[in-house]
């Protein structure tokens, strides 16, 4: 007995050292961890599973993505789009939220209401209106002299629906870093000599740099899962990965293969991140830094 | 037909039904009727179905669209909560060959007054569309339109570009070998290599479309001028005074068709429906007037107004023009197989 109560004793530092310490507040997490497994940790699991199961065991599903150039195409494509989706809704995002931390309370709430009104409304009906626009007899081509230029059913048609959609999602993230920049850093910079641009690029920037990794992965990750606006703005050359999937599902009903897609976009996209955060500090940028 | 409607729709729902998210079917007098949703979904029941639960004291729950995948996942994890289910033929021949359907038993369903190539094993007809050559009257007259299939694929002499529906089961396969002169009766099975070879001659001009609306969209603005068109929708879009109108000849006849999922609690309720409704033509035709898609069974033709008649497949005036009728028993089979092939042949 008191030998086993001497060894046990300098053990428990360790212990503590090792587990966080969960008060009765951390029980708080316990419907969020429930709701994860049952919504997110089992249905994966499932289709794990079932990639490797249906219709027969064996890695069948996976080959019969090789059988056809097709599904290669269309996942590299689905990368291609997400890439270019993530990096003009940054480049529009970024001056955006970068005016909304300079505008006074009341053009900051009309700036801010004007990114999250279409967000509210349903991505069916915001697709039809951009086709109504963009279409050979739309809008845009009837303001326009001279034959239509195609905007609709190519990637032009699928980069402004898909960027629309996914706007807000990079205009918070930003804004709510760029909030946080302390204005007087520059007018320190400057003080010292500094030029207003060269300022703003090295002292500016760099703050705020988390909330732009933080729209970049956000907009980047849920742009790859996007079908039903390719699908309506684009051609058949624009289909994404996810239009597939859903084609499995529910029209031609291999849902061993679906399973399969799922699981290798879900894979391909790990690898993507896990490759981006070995050249560059993600843990750091999306919030590690203050 | 509709597919795409529903498509559009399929929620995150699709990922949890692999699970099983279906719900309960209880023991209450109530029956479960789904279809492609909509207004065309509300213009149905209220014509043939509520009218049925009125006299029989059953009441009528709906959902709408139909989604193979939940249709799937709720009779594999036992949890059906779909009486009726409107769906495409392949997938009746699908879901009876898989077991996920109920057969038709025909001592309940009196199936003896429709014509046989519409009842499968498991389906009983719903309504009967065509596959016309839609074109928009400003851009073509009344006299000069593509009037065969090969001269829809003329883009010499009707400049212009075309529309189908983006799937397999749209017709356009059909289409194609029926412009480059396979005699209608040779159509089955389909040589793909040369539907192909024809598509690939208009490729450039080709407007693929995913929905419904999409199609009237496309044919009323003039984009798309001709299009490989669901009458009913060209008629709705008439109807509104969009400038479209139908070709009817060389039509191919298609139709929808009703099944009871497997382990439905109230079987009984959804064979009493159904056997009212396949020998109610009046109600059927109440529908017809509303959408121009033809009725199940052609004894409901005498109720249908006259000018609805001259705007549905199976009237004196256009069944003669008919091409051929779909064959769904070859889309059963070689569905998955001709999609892989379209979705490569689309990205190229």
């Amino acid at each position: 007995m008191t030998a086993e109560a001497a060894t046990a004793e300098p053990a428990a530092p360790a212990v503590r050292r090792g587990l966080p310490r969960l008060d009765r507040w951390g029980l708080l997490v316990l419907p969020l961890v429930g709701f994860l497994l049952a919504v997110l940790v089992w249905p994966l699991t499932a289709v794990l599973l079932r990639s490797f199961t249906d219709p027969e065991p064996g890695v069948e599903n996976y080959l019969a993505f090789f059988h056809s150039p097709v599904y290669l195409d269309v996942l590299v494509n689905t990368f291609v789009t997400a890439g270019l989706v993530t990096l003009v809704t940054l480049l529009l995002g970024f001056p955006y939220s970068y005016l909304m931390t300079l505008a006074s309370p009341f053009w900051r709430g009309v700036l801010m209401l004007a990114v999250l009104v279409p967000f509210w409304t349903s991505l069916l009906v915001r697709t039809f209106a951009w086709v109504l626009i963009l279409r050979d007899t739309g809008v845009v081509n009837e303001l326009l002299p001279g034959p239509p230029v195609p905007l609709l059913r190519n990637l032009p048609g699928v980069l402004i629906g898909m960027v629309q959609v996914m706007l807000p999602f990079a205009v918070l993230p930003m804004y709510a870093a760029m909030r946080g920049i302390d204005r007087r850093l520059l007018q320190a910079a400057e003080g010292l000599g500094a030029r207003p641009a060269f300022a703003f690029w090295r002292i500016y920037a760099p703050l705020a740099v988390p909330g732009v990794a933080a729209s970049a992965l956000l907009v980047f990750v849920s742009s790859l899962g996007f079908y039903v606006t390719p699908a309506l703005l684009g051609g058949p050359k624009n289909i994404m990965i996810g239009e597939l999937i859903v084609q499995q599902l529910s029209g031609v009903l291999r849902w061993g293969f679906a399973s399969a897609l799922a699981v290798i976009l879900l894979v391909v996209t790990g690898g993507l991140l896990m490759l981006m955060s070995r050249l560059v500090d993600l843990r750091r940028l999306l919030g590690g830094a203050r | 037909m509709w597919a795409g409607r529903g498509r559009a729709a399929v929620s995150a729902c699709a990922l949890i039904a692999l699970a099983g998210c279906g719900g309960s079917g209880g023991d209450a007098k109530e029956l479960t009727v789904v279809m492609w949703g909509g207004d065309d979904q509300q213009k149905a029941v209220s014509a043939y179905v509520e009218p049925w639960g009125k006299e029989q004291g059953v009441k009528i729950k709906q959902d709408s669209p139909t989604d193979y995948a939940k249709f799937r996942a709720q009779v594999e994890a036992k949890k059906v909560s779909w009486g009726v289910v409107e769906v495409e033929p392949n997938f009746a021949v699908t879901a009876c060959k898989s077991g996920w359907a109920l057969k038709i038993d025909k001592a309940k369903i009196d199936t003896s007054k429709l014509d046989q190539k519409l009842v499968g094993d498991c389906a009983v007809p719903t309504l009967q569309y065509a596959f016309t050559i839609g074109y928009n009257t400003t851009v073509f007259s009344a006299q000069n339109h593509p009037k065969t299939w090969a001269e829809f694929f003329d883009t010499k002499r009707f400049p212009g570009k075309r529309g189908f529906w983006k799937y397999a089961t749209g017709a356009m396969f059909e289409a194609a070998l029926l412009a480059d002169g396979v005699p209608a009766d040779k159509l089955y099975p389909l040589d793909i290599d040369r539907a192909f070879r024809k598509l690939d001659t208009i490729k450039k001009d080709i407007v693929f479309y995913e929905t419904g609306e999409q199609q009237q969209q496309l044919v009323s603005s003039g984009e798309t001028p001709l299009i490989q068109a669901w009458n009913g929708r060209i008629f709705a879009a008439a109807k509104e005074g969009k400038p479209v109108a139908n070709e009817w000849n060389q039509h191919l006849l298609s139709y929808d068709q009703l099944v009871i999922p497997a382990g439905y609690k109230r079987a009984d309720l959804a064979q009493q429906w159904l056997n009212w409704f396949l020998n109610n033509p009046k109600a059927q035709a109440i529908y017809t007037n509303h959408s121009a898609y033809a009725p199940a069974s052609d004894a409901a033709l005498d109720y249908v107004n006259p000018d609805v008649r001259k705007e549905i497949p199976t009237s004196p005036e256009n069944a003669p023009k008919r091409a051929a009728i779909i064959d769904y028993s070859y889309w059963a089979d070689n569905y998955d197989k001709v999609s892989e092939r379209l979705n490569e042949w689309m990205a190229q």
